[in-house]
């Protein structure tokens, strides 16, 4: 599992990390129960404070995507999530709504916003 | 403590080395002085003692100078006070060193008079007060000249201190030369001292590094 | 016991004629990594130095370890490792040499953990220090600060001098120092993006004031920057607090805002802007907003006829 920081970018590292796990997860280049590295691996090897990896897997547990089991490491979890139906709707459209609204303002027109919308759900494994 | 001091005397052997060669010259005028004792040739010797007085007095404080200079130029202070080790600590093993150099001239001096005096007992005029007498005073001025030394070398970054020596000599050789030594001398010489190391350690102490 | 390691009070520095440090206050918790930026002569030297005890204050007190630094012992002094600026070592000495006189003057002295440094540095003793490269001297003298084993390391620009191969090395580290517990790091550093990946707490300072105190995941959170669109001409004073930066050319403005929340986002709605879209910031842009002086306006772009 490759991550990169960009120190460019304006999201802050532990959130870069979550991101790029649950993107890899998405493109399916991590399995269900495949184990991570530990904390204290990816500090060494991406020169990452572990305090920042730390809140990075916490929170991707609080969202259900990873477990950890004290003793072992962190796993990628069953891809169920625990949030229920509607409230995940009600996540993705808010993350929609602000889409359509960038896309306004950059003056796309629907017929080209839809269709970067169906290239980009080809890339991943939706059921 | 040990460390300190041993770093100073390798950084300033030369004046330790300086120190021996001198009190071996010294050892042999005072043996030639007192086996050869001539009256004729006696004011030969007062004469010759003026030059190594002035040495002294240069020498001791160049090298409280010597000392302090290379401290704030090298830095080394600074340096040392990243460590466990405090600016009372490194004043302390400074001015030990200095003692022990002043030491390494007089004593064999010392050790050599009183040498001497078992030797030539009466028919030379040297009681055995005189040793301490002489000894004292030459060691709190040595002591002096090398405080003098460290106050005006970590306070100015040229070379006035050499001047500074000079004015102590003018004033001090011809103490010495009026009154002799006597009680007054040590007195003033301990005030001078006790004066200029307060002096010293508080400018040394408040420095920023 | 989650006692600070660092205390800085109300510090202010009069230096020169002018206030170098201007009413500094900041606590550094056990086990923290905390970078300090500012940009050259912002005071984080300065401010480093008064802490270790080499220069006085002007007002306010200072602690490290819970002991004053006017005061601080040759006990508290072992526990702290530190890197200067200009990287402070005796010059004319051998490496060998200096490095005899820390161990002997340490009382604290991991050998074997040295030895390991100076074989990953490749580090020659009988070099004389100022024949080493600036970059070989930083080496040197992180390997002597973590020697000795330290609760808290204070570093003042560590990688000054490193070539990049050897600044990931001084990064990782760093990280395993990180990983032993309870170890503080307080380090100033020019290299915004060292300090992204190891820092927990930044701390920016500008002008003497310490403008920015924060863990470093929520700094690009709390400070936005805005380009705000009227339909008229911009209003003159918007009454919003914390404004770091302000721009404004006819109808368009570029704010940056600290601590942005709902309630200065209502603020600003009750001037009925046209458009108000976030410019997103990294570390980097952050930290020009801030070292900024303030409210001086760039120079107007040509307009397109």
């Amino acid at each position: 599992m490759q991550i990169r920081i960009d120190n460019s970018s304006d999201r802050p590292v532990y959130q870069q990390i979550i991101d790029q796990i649950k993107r890899d997860i998405a493109l399916g280049r991590l399995n269900k129960d495949e184990k991570l590295p530990t904390v204290r691996q990816m500090a060494r090897q991406i020169a990452i404070n572990p305090n920042t990896i730390a809140k990075a897997y916490r929170q991707l547990e609080q969202e259900g995507i990873i477990t950890t089991k004290p003793g072992t490491g962190a796993f990628v979890a069953n891809l169920d999530s625990n949030l229920s139906r509607a409230v995940r709707k009600r996540l993705i459209s808010e993350e929609l709504e602000r889409i359509a609204v960038e896309a306004f303002h950059m003056q796309l027109d629907r017929q080209t916003l839809l269709e970067l919308f169906s290239n980009a759900i080809e890339k991943f494994n939706f059921l | 403590m040990f460390t300190l001091i041993k770093r100073e005397i390798e950084d300033h052997i030369a004046y330790f080395i300086g120190a021996i060669i001198l009190s071996a010259v010294l050892t042999a005028l005072l043996t030639s002085a007192i086996y050869y004792d001539d009256p004729g040739e006696r004011p030969v010797f007062v004469v010759l003692s003026i030059p190594v007085i002035v040495v002294l007095i240069i020498g001791f404080a160049s090298m409280g100078v010597s000392q302090m200079y290379t401290d704030k130029n090298r830095k080394i202070s600074a340096f040392l006070s990243a460590l466990p080790v405090t600016r009372g600590r490194i004043l302390t093993a400074r001015i030990i060193t200095g003692i022990l150099a002043i030491l390494i001239v007089i004593v064999p001096l010392i050790i050599t008079g009183i040498f001497l005096r078992r030797l030539f007992a009466p028919p030379i005029p040297i009681f055995s007060g005189l040793i301490f007498d002489i000894s004292a005073p030459a060691f709190l001025m040595a002591f002096a000249c090398y405080c003098l030394g460290l106050q005006t070398g970590w306070t100015s970054s040229r070379i006035t201190p050499t001047l500074g020596g000079l004015v102590l000599t003018c004033i001090l050789v011809p103490l010495i030369l009026v009154k002799g030594f006597g009680t007054h001398i040590k007195v003033i010489l301990i005030l001078f001292i006790v004066a200029s190391l307060i002096r010293t350690w508080q400018k040394f102490k408040s420095t920023a590094l | 016991m989650n006692e600070s390691v660092v205390e800085i009070e109300n510090l202010v520095k009069y230096f020169d004629g002018r206030y170098v440090l201007d009413g500094i206050n900041l606590k550094v918790p056990r086990g923290c990594i905390y970078g300090l930026l500012g940009r050259n002569a912002s005071g984080k030297t300065t401010t480093i130095r008064i802490l270790l005890g080499h220069e006085p204050a002007t007002r306010g007190r200072t602690f490290l370890l819970g002991a004053e630094s006017t005061s601080l012992s040759a006990k508290v002094h072992s526990r702290i490792g530190y890197v200067a600026e200009g990287h402070n070592l005796i010059q004319n000495y051998k490496v060998g040499r200096v490095v005899k006189l820390c161990k002997d003057l340490s009382s604290r002295w991991n050998n074997k953990f040295f030895k390991h440094l100076i074989e990953t540095f490749r580090l020659p003793m009988d070099r004389r220090v100022r024949e080493l490269s600036i970059g070989m001297r930083a080496q040197l003298n992180l390997s002597l600060a973590m020697a000795i084993d330290p609760e808290l390391l204070i570093l003042d620009d560590p990688t000054l001098g490193m070539d990049t191969v050897v600044r990931r090395q001084f990064l990782e580290l760093a990280i395993d120092v990180i990983q032993q517990q309870g170890r503080t790091i307080l380090f100033c550093s020019h290299i915004l993006s060292d300090v992204e990946r190891i820092a927990d707490r930044i701390g920016i300072l500008t002008a003497g004031k310490l403008v920015v105190d924060c863990p470093l995941e929520e700094l690009k959170e709390r400070i936005k920057k805005l380009r705000v669109i009227f339909s008229q001409s911009a209003p003159e004073n918007l009454h919003l607090t914390e404004i770091i930066n302000q721009q404004v050319q006819g109808r368009e403005m570029v704010i940056t805002v600290a601590n942005w929340n709902r309630q200065k986002q209502t603020i600003l709605e009750t001037f009925k802007p046209s458009s108000c879209t976030e410019i997103p910031m990294s570390l980097e842009d952050i930290f020009i907003e801030c070292t900024r002086p303030s409210l001086i306006p760039l120079p107007a772009e040509k307009e397109e006829l």
